[in-house]
C-alpha cells in the first residue's frame, strides 16, 4: 500500500516538473516562463520529497525532508523575484 | 537491485524527468536574454534533485538525501549571486 502511494506521488511530481519544462519552452515572455517554472516545479519537488520520505519512513529522512520542503518554499519566491528584477533593470537601460 | 516499487513506474519517471531536462537545456541554449538562461538553470537544478531522489528509491539507499539538501542550498545561492551581479553590472 505504501509503495503504491509512493509510486503515485512520484508520477505526479514528475508530471508537474515535465509540465513546467514544457511551459518554459512554449511560453512567449520571461514573466510567463517564470510563472510556469516557479510554482509547478516547487509543487513537483514537494510531491517527490514526500514520496521519498514515505518510502524510507525513518525519523532522519522525515526531518530532512521537512527541512528541505520549508527551505524550498522559502527561497523559490526570492530567487524568482531576483530574476525578475534583473530583467527589469536590463530593460530600463 | 530489485526494487519494491514496480520498475516500470520508475523508468517512466526517469523518462519524464529526462524529457524535462532536455527541454530546459534547449531553453538555456537559445534563451533570448540572460534572465531566461538563469530561470532555465534553476529548473535544471530542480530536475537534478528529482533525479537523485528517484535514484535513491531505485537503489534503496537513504543517504542520497544529503545530496538534495546541498543542491537546494547551492541552487538558491548561485541564482541570487548571478542575479545580483547582473543587477550591479550596468
Amino acid at each position: 500500500m505504501t509503495t503504491l502511494i509512493t509510486a503515485l506521488l512520484f508520477l505526479l511530481g514528475a508530471f508537474f516538473i515535465l509540465v513546467s519544462a514544457i511551459g518554459l519552452v512554449r511560453f512567449p515572455d520571461l514573466y510567463t516562463r517564470m510563472h510556469a517554472t516557479t510554482k509547478a516545479t516547487s509543487f513537483g519537488i514537494l510531491l517527490i520529497i514526500l514520496g521519498t520520505a514515505l518510502y524510507f519512513n525513518s525519523n532522519v529522512v522525515w526531518i530532512k525532508s521537512v527541512l528541505v520542503i520549508i527551505f524550498i518554499y522559502l527561497t523559490t519566491p526570492l530567487a524568482s523575484h531576483s530574476i525578475a528584477q534583473t530583467k527589469k533593470n536590463h530593460r530600463k537601460d | 537491485m530489485e526494487s519494491t516499487i514496480s520498475t516500470i513506474a520508475l523508468y517512466l519517471i526517469f523518462a519524464m524527468l529526462l524529457l524535462a531536462f532536455v527541454l530546459a537545456f534547449i531553453r538555456m541554449l537559445k534563451g533570448p536574454d540572460i534572465s531566461d538562461r538563469i530561470a532555465a538553470m534553476d529548473l535544471i537544478a530542480s530536475v537534478t534533485m528529482a533525479f537523485i531522489l528517484s535514484y535513491s528509491v531505485l537503489v534503496e539507499k537513504a543517504i542520497y538525501f544529503d545530496i538534495v539538501i546541498v543542491i537546494s542550498l547551492i541552487s538558491f545561492i548561485s541564482t541570487v549571486a548571478v542575479s545580483t551581479y547582473l543587477k550591479q553590472k550596468k
